[in-house]
């Protein structure tokens, strides 16, 4: 890659050299640290387990950024269409146990996704009001709503916390290999569909080209007849449609219910995953498998002393080296 | 209802200060062109820097040199990241919230709950709003009365004729987010210092609502303090209000909370006059 | 200047040229699009830095690591597109860069410059925001920066590409004045007839080579012309054509401009099958304003636009594309090409719908894939391989894709703001010839340009419009010089 340089190894390094300087401050043996973390990331069944289940919600939602960030527009909101999609889910399935609160559940989350998106793509497309802006607002609104909702209107009494009772066996989306090492849940095939639906969707459909050109040069775009505004809108809405069902799945896969706030910050990291997928949709998975590796070691390293926040840490410098190889701007250069 | 009037104003200003001076800090960055959703990040950092050097030294003023260091710094990485690297503003910005979120939890789990006792002696309240007045009258004047403040809004709205004019854009840029290092560490050390310990995501979005404030102000450092202002009253409303009853019915405090962010919505869908975002904003 | 080199990437933009201006005169800088006169003057105004080259003022050595130093010692520059600010004041874009001390004592700096534009014989309401300008305001600000700055070499690209006759003739007494004054003022331009009338010496580079230097009055405008291309120069000629029917009809069309007032006053036009009309004026009276609307993309306000029948006033601009309505747009990079885009996705662009490009829902990806090959082939565009990013091309070449992709499928109606802009005169020749072509066999064109002479050479018939208004010469004066002059300057 062009501009690739010595100064991008020193970002490279320094990062890593934060990272060993964070450990190395616990007083925990690095050694140690990093064996925990391959344990409770790879080593093991219940390790496998945890990974993959961190990454189901991560491929979804890095799906629904991934599609937004195509038409031109950061969907930080992914988070909050996330969590609304997840109350409507549960609510739909405590509403109509069985089979039919799974379907009506996963369809109300992603209309519920679907307009928790609609006024950044309003504010957008008509008033030019910048999309990162807005969702996060609507980030932080949905934020204080879902807990109302958790501690109010949809909480179980007998709980001490605000949370919903336990969703009906028949509304659970069911396992596609269920015991032995590798417990998969329907929901992470459902999200690797996704990427091979929005990957052909993408090259192969005039809509997908049009959606692409609104991204790349929008003003190009509606000289060449595309209604921007429509492809911003419909963009915008069907991002928090899929970041909707990443919070049904979250639900119906693995929660089985729906507390307070619920979401750990799948929406940012869905951010971060659709970052580091690189220019294709099939770079979702491995990007999400690396995110998930990452939250589940983290996880199990606590236990050696050194604290969670190292994800973020992580995340962090990761997003920053990525994107200085990757997301750069070009400057403007005169005639 | 009854509401201490006298009460209600001294939390009022001291709840709004640190918006106001993260909002002023986000004023210079996004002036000069530089997107910064990093406020938040910033912030925090700066905050648990404070609180870190505060409680080892028992010195809250050392804490707060500390917090400006930690901002000044924080924000000439979002620089080198936007402008020597090239990185999408707002990705650095993100990048920056991971970070200081992950760092600050980390710093606090590992290092700050362990053996300190003793609360250091607090920054008074008099300094806040002197600190946040200040800023504002100081900004006020360099934006419209110096050469830095014309080459700040020359750059913010074309860099690339600026740098024809032998202004150099990355140099003012530089500057202008060590400005809003500088500001969110006092904003940061305000926050510590009203709460008197660091908790993990103690900032709570106000970086956010900063950011809302400079929106609805227009970008111009008055009409921000207004809206900061107009906030903190929610925020301080809303600790007077709790329990009681509004109009029979009792208004859930996720309501209160809530009104920056719907009240920044509405502004945003241009309900609340024109938008004036600087014309380079986000412009590499 | 000495020597100078210069290269990007494999392209060799300068080669060992030499540029000598003495003061107290006016120096003209020619050539083709590409030859390299920007990037000359760019490394003389410390804006690029060049491979090797000994740059002496005055008999010193000198070396402009930035555009700052050039300026301390002396030089200043105008470029083509103006480098103000909109959102600042006139006073405020007089000061940028060279203010006087850091804290700024407006009143002082507004009588400083009241007095230098007095000197000029200009005047400016300091106060108000450099947007409202006039094009020619805009230069004479320009002009003002150079004397607030004190420059001793005033360098101006293209100074007259965007004013109408009569501003540019004051735009060169100015210029005189200045050179009368002390100043060495080196204009680059493409505009021959000004090099001949009012500049002292001229330089010519062709493909990044000197050619020739010599004083104006050793020189006259046909061998100009020659050493610029290279060959001697053909002129076009023109066949009457009989009138045929009307495909498009502008009524009563009124459009409403950025600033909120009408761009565009109630304007009639109509084209018939087969001709080629352009549309004259000054830049700035409401022609990007008319495009637009044509396009679809701004509202029309009253009136009412048709095509073939179909009556375009409130449909989408896919709709019209679809009735045949194809674009050269004025910025390329802005509304005609997706810069990171390859060749082949590009091609597609606002033709994806079409036939040969869109198979119902699905992209045809080998009828794209041909259609590029095709595109590329007809303007002779270099290229290197249409999988190769659009960024890639030189901006000659670009435009030679774009144009070719307005002429690719069912064309009908060609509507071309600045088609040869950043053309040389053999791809201007080439995209003229194409759209004459194209119009032969049962299309139309409206072309803008703000180069009356290009028009005249190039159009069956123009139009003027001035300040919104479009009014149609009278019978037999439809390639008048003369009387569109004065239409396009509003005088009847």
């Amino acid at each position: 890659m062009k501009g690739l340089g010595a100064r991008h190894i020193a970002l490279a390094l320094l990062a890593f050299l934060l990272v060993w300087a964070a450990v190395v401050a616990t007083k925990v043996p690095p050694s140690e640290a990093v064996r925990s973390f391959i344990d409770g990331s790879m080593g093991g069944p219940a390790a496998w387990r945890q990974t993959f289940r961190e990454m189901t919600p991560l491929v979804v939602t890095g799906l629904a950024v991934f599609l937004a960030l195509r038409a031109g527009l950061f969907n930080i909101g992914a988070d909050g269409q996330l969590t609304m999609g997840a109350a409507a889910a549960c609510h739909f399935a405590l509403a109509f146990p069985g089979p039919t609160g799974l379907w009506l559940g996963s369809l109300a989350a992603m209309a519920a996704g679907a307009a928790w998106a609609l006024p950044a793509g309003l504010i957008k497309a008509y008033r030019g009001g910048h999309e990162v802006i807005s969702t996060i607002m609507l980030n932080n609104v949905a934020g204080f709503l879902t807990v109302w909702l958790a501690a109010g209107p949809m909480r179980d009494m007998k709980q001490q916390s605000p949370t919903t009772r336990l969703l009906d066996k028949g509304s659970f989306l069911p396992n596609l290999v269920e015991g032995g090492p590798f417990r998969l849940s329907l929901a992470l095939l459902i999200g690797i569909l996704g990427v091979a639906i929005l990957a052909f969707w993408l090259k192969r459909t005039v809509a997908g080209y049009e959606l692409s050109a609104t991204g790349a040069n929008p003003s190009a775009a509606e000289t060449a007849g595309v209604n921007v505004r429509a492809v911003t809108i419909k963009a915008m809405m069907a991002s928090g449609a899929i970041a909707g069902l990443a919070g049904a799945f979250l639900v119906q896969a693995f929660e089985h219910r729906f507390y307070a706030n619920f979401s750990p910050g799948y929406g940012f990291d869905g951010l971060g995953v659709a970052l580091l997928s690189g220019g294709s949709p099939w770079g979702l998975v491995p990007s999400a498998f690396l995110f998930a590796v990452l939250s589940s070691g983290t996880s199990s390293i606590q236990l050696t002393g050194v604290p969670k926040g190292l994800n973020g840490i992580l995340l962090g410098l990761l997003i920053m080296v990525f994107a200085s190889v990757r997301y750069r701007r070009s400057r403007t250069v005169g005639d | 209802m009854a509401i201490d009037t006298g009460l209600l104003v001294v939390s009022t200003v001291t709840l709004s200060a640190p918006l106001v001076l993260a909002a002023l800090g986000g004023l210079t960055s996004e002036r000069s062109g530089v997107m910064n959703i990093g406020l938040e990040g910033t912030m925090l950092s700066a905050a648990c820097a404070a609180c870190f050097v505060g409680l080892q030294t028992q010195n809250m003023w050392l804490g707060l040199l500390a917090a400006v260091v930690v901002g000044v710094v924080l924000m000439q990485v979002h620089g080198i990241l936007t402008q020597a690297f090239g990185i999408d503003q707002i990705i650095s910005g993100m990048a920056i919230n991971a970070l200081a979120a992950g760092a600050t939890s980390f710093v606090n789990k590992g290092f700050l709950t362990l053996g300190v006792t003793a609360r250091p002696v607090l920054l008074p309240k008099q300094f806040f709003w002197i600190a946040a007045l200040a800023a504002v009258f100081l900004i006020g004047v360099i934006m419209n009365r110096t050469r830095a403040g014309l080459r700040l809004s020359a750059v913010g709205n074309d860099p690339d004729k600026s740098r024809q004019m032998g202004v150099d854009p990355i140099a003012i840029r530089y500057l202008a987010l060590a400005a809003t290092g500088l500001l969110c560490g006092f904003s940061g050390a305000l926050i510590a210092s009203n709460a008197g310990s660091f908790t993990d995501n103690m900032t709570a979005g106000r970086g956010y609502i900063a950011l809302a404030a400079l929106i609805i102000g227009g970008w111009r450092p008055w009409p921000t303090l207004i809206a900061c202002l107009g906030f903190g009253l929610i925020e301080a409303l809303q600790l007077h209000l709790q329990g009681t009853q509004l109009a029979g019915a009792s208004v859930p405090t996720e309501f209160w909370t809530s009104l920056p962010y719907l009240v920044t919505l509405i502004a945003l869908a241009g309900l609340l006059g024109k938008n004036r975002a600087p014309a380079g904003l986000g412009r590499p | 200047m000495h020597g100078v080199s210069q290269t990007f990437g494999s392209v060799r933009a300068l080669q060992e040229v030499d540029f000598v201006a003495s003061s107290r005169a006016i120096h003209a800088l020619v050539g083709e699009n590409g030859a390299g006169k920007t990037t000359l003057m760019r490394i003389l105004y410390g804006g690029l830095q060049p491979d090797s080259a000994e740059i002496t003022i005055d008999g010193s050595p000198v070396h402009f690591r930035t555009s700052a130093e050039a300026i301390r010692a002396g030089i200043g520059m105008v470029s083509q597109h103006y480098s103000i600010i909109s959102e600042l004041t006139c006073l405020e874009n007089l000061m940028l860069g060279a203010e006087p001390s850091w804290a700024l004592n407006k009143a002082a700096a507004e009588r400083r410059a009241s007095e230098l534009a007095r000197q000029m014989g200009y005047s400016f309401e300091w106060k108000a925001p450099a947007a409202d300008l006039s094009p020619a305001g805009k230069q004479k600000l320009e002009i003002l920066k150079l004397l607030w700055r004190k420059a001793k070499i005033m360098i101006l690209d293209e100074p007259t590409a965007m004013l109408s006759p009569g501003d540019s003739d004051a735009l060169f007494a100015s210029l005189k004045q200045l050179a009368e004054q002390g100043a060495t003022v080196i204009v680059v331009t493409h505009r021959l007839p000004e090099v001949v009338e009012h500049c002292e010496t001229v330089t010519v580079l062709r493909a990044g080579k000197l050619v020739a230097s010599k004083a104006v009055r050793d020189t006259n405008l046909m061998e100009l012309a020659e050493l610029i291309v290279g060959h001697s120069v053909a002129t076009s000629s023109y066949e009457a054509l009989e009138r045929r029917e009307t495909l498009f009809r502008a009524t009563g069309l009124t459009v409403k401009g950025y600033r909120g007032d009408d761009a565009v006053k109630a304007a009639d036009l109509e084209i018939a099958e087969g001709e080629v009309v352009g549309l004259a004026g000054v830049d700035g009276n409401g022609q990007r304003e008319l495009f637009q609307a044509i396009v679809g993309r701004a509202k029309v306000k009253a009136g009412s636009i048709s095509f073939a029948g179909s009556d375009w006033t409130k449909r989408p601009p896919s709709e019209r594309l679809a009735d045949g309505l194809r674009l050269i747009p004025e910025d390329r990079h802005a509304e005609g090409v997706i810069d990171d885009w390859s060749l082949t996705e590009n091609a597609a662009l606002g033709l994806q719908r079409r036939h040969g490009f869109a198979r119902g829902p699905l992209i045809d990806q080998k009828g794209r894939w041909a259609a590029a090959q095709h595109i590329a082939d007809r303007f002779r565009t270099k290229h290197g391989g249409l999988n190769a990013p659009m960024k890639s091309l030189s901006g000659g070449n670009q435009q030679r894709f774009v144009a070719a992709r307005a002429l690719e499928s069912e064309t009908r109606f060609i509507i071309a703001f600045q088609p040869t802009r950043g053309l040389d005169i053999d791809g201007t020749a080439l995209v003229y010839g194409a759209i004459r072509e194209e119009c032969r066999k049962g299309a139309c064109a409206l072309i803008v340009s703000f180069d009356l002479d290009e028009l005249i050479e190039q159009c069956d018939r123009i139009v003027a419009i001035c300040n919104g208004s479009v009014v149609q010469p009278g019978s037999g004066l439809e390639r008048d010089r003369a009387a569109i002059g004065r239409l396009m300057v509003g005088a009847t």
